[in-house]
């Protein structure tokens, strides 16, 4: 996109991954900062990028990260102004309606003599009211009855039985808390251990994966075939290199000879080899418990067959 | 809290879209963290897991990566793509950084990216991460190899072109082709 320059969209690419030098990055980013073009580009290549970056397995994070976080973010709480209209119209009002220019006691004590030569009680009751500085007195104190001595202790029992209720919940939540933690700890090292077998089966079957047969002296590259197998819990990987291609419409299949006489062969497995001659089979579908005498593998029609069709191409025992 | 944000009557923040749930942010409001988080933290977290390989520094680049929105939720600006590819980006770069042991730059951050993906959604997210993964699996070996050891493991094209024997320009072209792939599969 910029042969002048020589900075290529191969270049944007490495830059956006900070791939570059010292020295080229900041060649590029000066010619970003001046090419409109150049940062359309790159904005384009952030964006293949981050369609790529979704290729990674899918992990959940442990369960004490967004506790962590919202920890960290409650200690870094932001000072957000609040706006507080009632309070600013309150203050503007008072040095016209009452002439106090603060709150203290004695001016209060002041506008409640003046007052009291005229004003109804009414406005008495409104100039002590929320927000307006005042407070009432001892004297002022309303008579209580007997429901208003024993309201305030129903109260407190209603908040003390909360307080239990709220005591029982935290440490429910706690132990709900724990019992993730442990699972998801344990998903972490299920996760794990998949990904090293995943990696296992991938080099197994990759078709880019080179395999080699060693063998003794120069000899020619014979049709070879590795069968590994557990009877008592039916699973087996097969291994195959060096096999013939096959005509159309025909597929290899892998037999499970039983040893137990008179039992039929066990079709284990279709597949075709690539074009070095190489195949695989993994974990087919067997019983379990079928002790094996021998493995073959014959050219069946595509779809494969439920009894081998002669002749047995590799056999072993 | 939604009091003092006046926001007593606004929809739950979970189901807010990121541009309101930023601007929530920016007001203090921990709630639309909690739900950024929910919504993210999983992108953020793959990511940086698949390039550390460790799951004690990918939580850290988590935390990094979450903390630096909710101190300046200013450094996205919707504008300049999806908030969830921006985050897997920053999250691979802050890996990278980690991986290397240096010090974060700030100019990484500050970048545009031309894509609409809807990340915020969960099922248009997996559909997006299938599509991704089926393209690349369907990449030349070579591509595919290169390009995941430029973004996932870090190495420089020198460095990758010492390690397969390929010519420095051939790397750089298999970089970019992939890329290009990529970016046409997702545009047909």
């Amino acid at each position: 996109m910029s042969e002048e320059r020589r900075i290529t969209s191969e270049d944007l690419a490495l830059f956006a991954m900070q791939l570059l030098s010292k020295e080229e990055t900041a060649e590029v980013a000066a010619y970003v900062a001046q090419s409109a073009e150049a940062r359309r580009e790159l904005a384009e290549i952030q964006g293949d990028l981050a369609a790529y970056a979704l290729t990674a397995d899918v992990h959940s994070p442990p369960a004490q990260a967004r506790e962590r976080l919202m920890r960290q973010v409650a200690r870094e709480k932001k000072a957000i102004p609040i706006d507080r209209p009632v309070v600013a119209e309150a203050g503007a009002a008072e040095p016209a309606t009452t002439g106090r220019t603060g709150s203290s006691f004695t001016n209060a004590g002041a506008n409640a003599t003046a007052v009291g030569d005229g004003a109804s009680d009414e406005s008495q009751r409104n100039e002590r009211g929320l927000g307006s500085g005042d407070y009432l007195t001892e004297d002022d104190q309303p008579k209580r009855g007997v429901a208003g001595k024993v309201l305030p202790w129903i109260g407190w029992a209603v908040a003390a039985g909360l307080a239990v209720a709220a005591g029982n919940l935290y440490h429910g939540r706690e132990t709900l808390r724990g019992a993730l933690t442990t699972q998801a700890s344990q998903i972490d090292h299920l996760t794990a251990d998949a990904a090293a077998a995943r990696q296992v089966l991938d080099t197994m079957t990759d078709s880019s994966a080179m395999r080699v047969t060693l063998t003794k002296g120069q000899t020619a590259p014979v049709p070879t075939g590795r069968v590994a197998y557990v009877a008592n819990k039916g699973t087996l990987i097969f291994l195959a290199s060096n096999l013939e291609p096959l005509q159309p419409a025909k597929t290899y299949e892998l037999w499970l000879i039983p040893a137990t006489a008179g039992q039929n062969p066990i079709p284990a497995g279709t597949f075709h080899p690539d074009e070095r001659g190489n195949a695989s089979v993994i974990m087919p579908p067997l019983p379990k418990g079928v002790e094996a005498k021998a493995f073959g593998v014959t050219v069946e029609d595509e779809g494969g067959a439920t009894t081998p069709t002669m002749p047995i191409i590799l056999v072993g025992e | 809290m939604y009091r003092e944000t006046g926001l007593v009557n606004s929809p739950s923040p979970s189901t807010q879209d990121d541009a309101a749930l930023l601007t929530l942010v920016q007001r203090g409001d921990e709630h639309a963290m909690a739900s950024l988080f929910d919504r993210y933290s999983k992108v953020v977290y793959s990511v940086a897991l698949r390039v550390l390989r460790d799951p004690a520094s990918a939580e850290d680049v988590l935390q990094e990566v979450f903390m630096q929105i909710w101190r300046n939720p200013d450094g996205f600006v919707a504008t300049r793509g999806s908030l969830g590819g921006w985050l897997a980006v920053v999250a691979r770069n802050r890996s990278i950084d980690a991986l290397r042991r240096k010090r974060p730059t700030e100019q990484v951050d500050d970048m545009a990216l031309a894509s609409s993906y809807n990340l915020a959604d969960e099922a248009e997210r997996n559909s997006l991460m299938e599509k991704a993964r089926s393209v690349i699996v369907l990449l030349p070996v070579e591509q595919r190899k290169t390009l995941e050891m430029a973004f996932f493991d870090g190495l420089t094209h020198s460095e990758i072109a010492e390690m397969t024997g390929d010519p420095l320009g051939t790397v750089k072209t298999r970089i970019r082709s992939a890329l290009i792939s990529l970016r046409k599969a997702f545009t047909a």
